[in-house]
């Protein structure tokens, strides 16, 4: 009898489980993020006729731009919604969270807002007291934190406080392994569902509007719009930064994002774009902030320590055919410690980890773009494929909705916290502000946040190490999302520091042939070579010549030189090597064959009033250049890099505006560049055949 | 009382008993599924998979169904949609729904026409141009190469030949905005007073001279309404959608008191 018993409740209880979880087995297929939404209005476009031009033009755009929906933006202050970003980027002004207008120069040709994927819209619903988030205990110091009242640079501590510590404590807290909720979450495969602090309706919406801002805006011919997001990952033990945006390539996108709580491992993430791809639907992912990865953005081995192999290498390529090597928080061309004979290394150079608290050193090998190259050609001379054969391009990484690209225009990123010259460091602090500051160290029992350089007191904060860049651009027939997306899929584009120079670069074996004064220049470099972003093979053991044409942005300095940055490894010992050669210089200066550098031109910078000088510098500058130690069984990588006369840094802006002297220990000045997609050279296949050691 | 009347209470008690149990049961346990629900389940399905649900999937689809609908039911009984944040806020979506959904699917034309009238300048079309030009690069005498290749081609009929522009040399419909971005705004005001079909030149850009070769220019204008019915249709719904919204909330609203504790310290 007693068994018997426990024998009934035994099925009777298994029975509820088996009817509670085949209940959830229906959620499995509309919460799984391959479910796909097409996003696309209704709204009728008058079948218009878009012009296209075979010989491509260049398209300026920023792929990298967060508003309110992202968790950070939100607690600094933004309150501009992916509509006002959109607005911003065609040529309205919109609001800074601390009130004055942002606008840009002039309107860009493409935009997307790409909000953090993890908690998307859910900070904001903390704040909204009238939300069933809210009404937890942690939810309090967010309560109305953006009320028109409190985002002012006195609320700087607060939010710098919550940023740091109240967000990481509170914000991730599972449910425990019994709830009902944590069952549904291991059943859907949404580990988001488990979340204490998560609310998916309210994270879908804000994923639906970021889609629905991208396909109002969008206008085939004028102004492109992509919808997508970023998946902000970062190794688990040293923080090293992984991040990357995805954009997809039409109005049809997953239910929602894949973020960093599925998964931080970035192949997982290409899985699910493999994936999606299988469905129809195109994405890219770009990483960003390799400088702050502590060399993990560009490992040799892989997230879980294995050895890259061939199929990663594919794998990876497929996915990120492009790299952001420039935006607000620094540069990652290259780092003076990897590239002691470049010059102009020493340019705008982040070295902390993204987000460390206390700022931690960020290691350079691995986490710059030259060094990435060099490395996958060491995978491949070890056959283990090349997984950085990837394209250039810049973005903005702005928080506040709207893109800093001009040095004398400058808001940096994260709203209240570095929208004036005293909170990002540039411009020595009053009295008050070091009261507020020491005040707020107390407070929140933070480390000194002011310090002393030559007997003037700044704050002691990372945004001087910021910048005001960056730019993507592509080489597209038109302004279309599929002209521009496949663009970015045959990697050719390149990347500005903010301005909108531009640069073509052609390689084959009759370039030396084509009159660079011809109108018919482009189309016959096309004819006769390969550009930006593409392999050019060897043909019987012949020398190639590349073809380079730079434009200046003519409300921006003019051009100084145009440069061709080669790496290789060797052929015996592995040893990677890398060479920088000045192929064009403005001014009538030839480039001295000793040095392969063009003589000083001569341009200077007034740092009193920032007035440049105005008689030197190019309009464009071409040439076609023969490397001069060309060895054709080599693999190499060729990539332009265009250098504008110097002009004075932002930092240096915000001093002369203030009436003060700029800060002994930036840089005053900085010039302004461009680099290109590289073009790799592959020997033939007869001379590939390296055996690994 | 006799025994008869007693037996016939209790029967009758038997019955009603009986009733209530029966009836109770069928009233809440029963899990009717109409022929209508079953086509949209698995045409959902379909939409969702690209081809139609084998057996064994359909049994599934059904159970899924079944289920959800117990577990559904049962929330109620026991009172689970009471106070709950987020069933309070789909309950007012729907009603709002169902308001936007009382105007007319289809406005008259003379609402349409004022619509239009009062928003017209959201439907202006810009003015285009569309034009070829040679280009004198300014980093080779371009103001004397340009001016005598002009001359040339006056006098002589030479050939206009100029250096590669980045951009091309033919352009299809740029509006103002566009054609300063790309050559700056000394080159977009010459260029506006130029004769169609006529070189003409050199003119001044940020890069260098130009001849310019004006072929058309489509004049800003307002569209008539056909043009763009469809735009405005859905603008004035929406519009109009917001407003019956509005309305409502207004109209309801003056029969609800509002009560909070004047001694509440906010």
């Amino acid at each position: 009898m007693k068994i018997n018993k426990s024998f009934i409740g035994l099925i009777v209880v298994s029975t509820i489980f088996l009817i509670y979880a085949s209940g959830f087995y229906k959620n499995l297929q509309s919460n799984s993020a391959l479910e796909i939404v097409d996003f696309s209005t209704e709204e009728s476009l008058e079948n218009k006729n878009i012009p296209s031009n075979p010989d491509r033009i260049p398209l300026y755009g920023d792929l990298h731009v967060h508003t309110k929906y992202s968790f950070d933006a939100y607690i600094f202050g933004v309150t501009a919604t992916p509509y006002d970003a959109y607005k911003y980027a065609i040529g309205e002004g919109i609001k800074h969270p601390l009130g004055y207008e942002m606008k840009i120069k002039e309107p860009l040709d493409f935009y997307a807002v790409t909000d953090h994927g993890f908690y998307m819209g859910m900070i904001e619903n903390y704040a909204d007291t009238s939300s069933k988030m809210s009404k937890n205990e942690w939810t309090k110091p967010m309560h109305n934190l953006n009320r028109p009242e409190n985002v002012t640079v006195e609320s700087t501590g607060e939010r710098a406080n919550l940023f740091s510590s109240v967000l990481t404590q509170a914000i991730i807290k599972p449910y425990p392994w019994w709830h009902p909720k944590y069952l549904g979450a291991w059943l859907t495969n949404n580990i988001q569902l488990a979340l204490q602090s998560f609310d998916y309706d309210v994270h879908k919406s804000a994923w639906a509007d970021v889609a629905n801002a991208a396909e109002e805006f969008n206008e085939p011919g004028k102004f492109t719009t992509f919808i997508g997001y970023e998946f902000t990952a970062s190794t688990q033990v040293e923080g090293g930064n992984l991040h990357r945006n995805v954009i997809f390539n039409s109005s049809k996108a997953p239910i929602r994002p894949w973020t960093r709580i599925d998964s931080l491992n970035p192949e997982d993430l290409w899985t699910w774009m493999d994936a999606l791809r299988e469905k129809g639907v195109d994405s890219l992912a770009m990483p960003h902030n390799s400088n702050g990865s502590n060399g993990q953005m560009f490992e040799v081995e892989t997230f879980r320590g294995n050895a890259i192999d061939k199929e990663y290498a594919e794998k990876r390529m497929r996915n990120e055919p492009i790299v952001e090597i420039t935006q607000v928080k620094g540069t990652s061309d290259t780092h003076p410690l990897l590239s002691p004979d470049d010059e102009w290394a020493d340019f705008e150079i982040m070295n902390k980890r993204v987000g460390s608290r206390p700022p931690t050193y960020s290691m350079p090998q691995g986490g710059y773009v030259r060094d990435a190259y060099l490395r996958g050609l060491t995978l491949e001379w070890k056959n283990q494929g090349n997984p950085y054969k990837f394209g250039l391009i810049g973005s903005s990484d702005t928080h506040t909705g709207a893109g800093a690209f001009d040095e004398d225009n400058y808001w940096s990123k994260t709203g209240v916290l570095d929208g004036t010259d005293m909170g990002r460091g540039s411009v020595p602090l009053t009295q008050d502000r070091i009261d507020q500051l020491s005040q707020y160290a107390i407070d929140y029992d933070q480390p000194i946040s002011v310090k002393e350089i030559d007997g003037r007191t700044y704050a002691n904060v990372g945004f001087d190490q910021w910048g005001a860049s960056g730019l993507a651009v592509a080489w597209a027939e038109a302004n279309t999302r599929e002209s521009i997306f496949q663009a970015f899929k045959r990697k050719e584009t390149f990347a500005t520091t903010g301005t909108r120079m531009a640069v073509r670069f052609f390689a084959g074996y009759n370039m030396d042939s084509i009159d660079l004064n011809s109108e018919d220049m482009v189309k016959n470099a096309y004819a006769n070579g390969v550009t930006m972003g593409a392999d050019l093979f060897g043909e019987n053991n012949q020398t190639p010549q590349f073809l380079v044409w730079a434009q200046r942005d003519k409300l921006a300095a003019p051009l100084q030189r145009i440069q061709i940055i080669k790496g290789w490894v060797e052929d015996d010992s592995g040893t990677p090597k890398e060479i920088i050669y000045d192929v064009a210089c403005s001014d009538g200066l030839s480039v001295d064959p000793k040095t392969n550098r063009c003589p000083d031109n001569g341009a200077r910078v007034n740092i009193n009033d920032c007035s440049i000088s105005s008689d030197v510098g190019a309009v464009e500058l071409k040439a076609v250049w023969t490397d001069p130690n060309f060895d054709p069984t080599i693999k190499a990588f060729y990539y332009v890099r265009v250098l504008e006369n110097p002009t004075c840094r932002w930092s240096t802006w915000d001093a002369v505006k203030a009436g003060v002297s700029p800060r002994p220990d930036l840089h005053k000045t900085i010039q302004e560049r461009a680099w290109s997609s590289p073009i790799w050279y592959i020997p033939e296949s007869s001379n590939l055949d390296i055996i690994p050691l | 009382m006799s025994l008869r009347i007693i037996i016939f209470f209790l029967i009758g008690l038997l019955i009603f008993i009986l009733d209530i149990g029966f009836n109770a049961e069928q009233d809440s346990k029963d899990i009717y599924i109409s022929d209508q629900e079953l086509t949209s389940l698995l045409s959902a399905w379909e939409s969702q998979v690209g081809r139609p649900p084998s057996d064994d999937e359909i049994v599934n689809i059904i159970n899924n169904f079944v289920q959800e609908e117990i577990l559904y039911r049962e929330a109620l009984l026991l009172g689970l949609d009471q106070d709950d944040q987020i069933i309070k806020r789909r309950l007012g979506q729907k009603i709002t729904f169902l308001k936007q959904e009382t105007i007319p699917e289809h406005p008259s034309e003379e609402e349409l026409e004022e619509f239009f009238e009062d928003n017209k300048n959201t439907y202006y079309i810009p003015a285009t141009y569309s034009f070829s030009h040679h280009y004198f690069s300014k980093e080779s005498n371009a103001k004397e190469r340009a001016a005598s290749a002009m001359e040339s081609f006056l006098n002589h009929g030479t050939e206009l030949v100029g250096d590669p522009f980045f951009l091309g040399k033919n352009f299809y419909n740029y509006t103002a905005i566009e054609i300063k971005k790309n050559f700056g705004e000394v080159f977009f005001l010459a260029l506006k007073g130029l004769t169609i079909n006529e070189w003409s030149g050199p003119h001044e850009s940020a890069f260098g001279e130009h001849i310019i070769l004006l072929k058309e220019v489509s004049d800003g204008f307002y569209p008539p309404l056909e043009k763009v019915l469809l735009r405005v249709e859905q603008d004035y719904l929406a519009q109009a959608q917001d407003k019956a919204v509005a309305d409502y909330i207004n109209e309801i609203s003056s029969e609800y008191r509002v009560i909070i504790n004047p001694n509440f310290k906010f």
